[in-house]
């Protein structure tokens, strides 16, 4: 299969009204932290990859939408109100797909998955599955700003069955031991970054992929 | 006959602690759902009949109960068990863990996901998963494309929803709660009624009695918590589903709806129905007898659907009592005989609907 458009986008928590307002003009209605994150990289990484077509939708995090949660719980139900309809049973991250189709792009089928951080190549390898059934899945890392005030991260890539100008051939590789270990913070932006002539090897817990120019 | 089969199913749910007592009890006397002030507060709740300990520790014991319900039933030698894959499909994890606990008890989705599976006595590569609803169905298409790639031959799914206040409240803030029953597809429906439920599916490449002949998805942007009232999004979801099995229309014997009592989904789901079959199929509803258990209700539905069909019972539709002209469906239960392949519809928040093609193998 073949990569498109890696995007990293990494926003300071305070920057983060600002960009939303400045990619979607108004504050999404109804989505919360998490779900406008997905989508500000998901639509950044569909500008830069072109195209047009039914998308596949594939996401993981770590935490998922931690603080639309956290405040549902202290806010509402701590205060014994109704929770805010979307801040509960995992709307918020899973809300970015239908979102993602409200705006632009058909979404057929869409995913989002917990990991932990060293398997992120869980998300290629299903990836590689659902293109049997469609010709383009979009695929991201998303997290929330932590405790430290560490940046939000939304990082996507858009795979597809054919080659394309730009793309990079992807595929398993069977040398994980001469692999460079990576995280779900860093592959994409490790990819995006790459320009060698050797193929980029990368390596999440015992399963490696490459990562090389086309032709 | 190749493909991917239902090697087991096990289920805890308000049924019963066990698909068995589950598939009895569903052939009795309609059962009305306790009002669980713990987690449902003023509305009617279907719990696990399992008790003890504080929410984790009622959470890992409903796990080993399962599993071991779940590994008779598979006949599968430990060291192939100790060695699957596990798919735990959940809407809301462990956020329960916080009505008890405090914060200090929330833990992040995948380590629950994690706990469970290794409650179930595996050691395989765990994945969780959610799409609201469809959650336990997603993680069966994983699972579906883990087998397709030749990568395991068998793989455990789970769908996970236990009780917590903070499910219990959102529904109840979107107004979609019934304050009496769950009634699907009947006249007088009024909303929903929510559960909990953790039901284990063992999928197998190895031939078993029904094979999973196709799993379709389709997205539903009309609206983040409902369907479109077209149903367009259901039918195609079941129009795909049909067209990988190759079967047409008149070939589908049996429908579970994804039907809950909900006056606007039920309509859609019906809207559906009518676009692709004429007459409708049979159709049946668990919602009435499981609740809306979210995030397991795929895994849990299709235990205990193929479990009753195993015993040549189309479980009746508890709470449907009368027709609804504008739907123009009527659940029947009684004799399966004859029924050889089943659509299985779900959708959830979210837009995502799925629909599951079940084919009678033997």
């Amino acid at each position: 299969m073949y990569l498109l458009a890696p995007t990293a986008l990494r926003i300071a928590p305070e920057e983060f009204p600002a960009r939303v307002r400045a990619r979607f003009a108004a504050e999404l209605r109804r989505a919360g932290r998490f779900a406008q994150l997905c989508l500000l990289g998901a639509q950044a990484c569909l500008d830069a990859a072109g195209g047009e077509g039914p998308l596949a939708v594939l996401w993981a995090s770590e935490f998922g939408a931690l603080h639309a949660t956290r405040a549902a719980l202290a806010e509402d139900l701590k205060r014994g109100e109704a929770a805010m309809p979307f801040s509960f049973i995992a709307t918020q991250p899973h809300l970015a797909g239908a979102l993602l189709a409200q705006r632009s792009h058909p979404v057929t089928r869409t995913a989002c998955l917990y990991l932990p951080p060293d398997d992120w190549p869980s998300l290629p390898r299903l990836a590689q599955r659902w293109l049997a059934q469609c010709e383009r899945v979009l695929v991201g890392c998303v997290e929330e700003s932590g405790p430290g005030g560490t940046a939000h991260r939304s990082d996507w890539c858009l795979f597809r069955k054919t080659p394309a100008a730009g793309a990079l051939r992807c595929e398993r590789s069977l040398k994980a031991e001469s692999a460079a270990d990576a995280t779900a913070e860093d592959w994409i932006p490790r990819v995006a970054a790459w320009r060698g002539r050797s193929p980029l090897i990368l390596r999440g817990g015992e399963d490696a992929w490459s990562f090389a120019s086309d032709g | 006959m190749t493909g991917t089969f239902v090697r087991a199913a096990a289920l805890a749910s308000a049924l019963g602690p066990d698909l068995d007592s589950a598939v009895e009890r569903l052939a009795g006397a309609p059962v009305a759902p306790a009002r669980n002030t713990k987690a449902g507060g003023a509305w009617p709740y279907f719990a696990i009949p399992i008790s003890g300990g504080d929410w984790r520790e009622r959470a890992e014991a409903i796990a080993r109960s399962v599993a071991g319900d779940l590994r008779r039933a598979a006949a599968i030698e430990p060291a192939r068990w100790a060695e699957l894959p596990c798919i735990v499909g959940s809407s809301s994890f462990s956020v329960g863990a916080w009505d008890e606990g405090g914060w200090t008890a929330l833990e992040p989705p995948f380590e629950f996901a994690a706990r469970l599976a290794r409650g179930f006595g595996v050691r395989g590569p765990v994945t969780a998963v959610s799409t609201t609803c469809t959650s336990g169905l997603s993680a069966l298409d994983i699972a579906l494309a883990l087998i397709a790639a030749g990568e395991f031959r068998e793989v455990l799914v789970l769908g996970a929803e236990f009780c917590n206040r903070l499910t219990v409240a959102g529904f109840s803030g979107l107004e979609l709660l019934s304050a009496t029953a769950a009634r699907p597809c009947d006249r007088e429906r009024d909303g929903l009624v929510l559960g909990e439920a953790l039901a284990a599916v063992l999928v197998s490449a190895a031939p078993s009695p029904w094979r999973i002949a196709a799993l379709a998805t389709a997205m539903d942007a009309a609206s983040v918590t409902g369907p479109a009232a077209d149903g367009a999004a259901i039918a195609n979801a079941m129009r795909a589903a049909m067209a990988l099995a190759r079967w047409e229309s008149a070939a589908v014997d049996l429908i579970k709806l994804q039907s809950g009592g909900g006056r606007l989904a039920d309509s859609a789901e019906a809207n559906a129905v009518r676009e692709l079959f004429t007459p409708a199929p049979r159709a049946v509803s668990l919602k009435g007898a499981l609740g809306h258990t979210l995030g397991a209700s795929g895994p849990a539905e299709l235990a205990l659907l193929l479990a009753s069909l195993e015993r040549g019972r189309v479980p009746a539709t508890w709470g449907f009592a009368e027709r609804d002209g504008e739907l123009g469906l009527a659940p029947s239960g009684g004799e399966a005989h004859g029924v050889r392949r089943v659509l299985f519809n779900l959708s959830g928040f979210g837009g995502s609907v799925m629909s599951l093609a079940l084919e009678k193998a033997d």
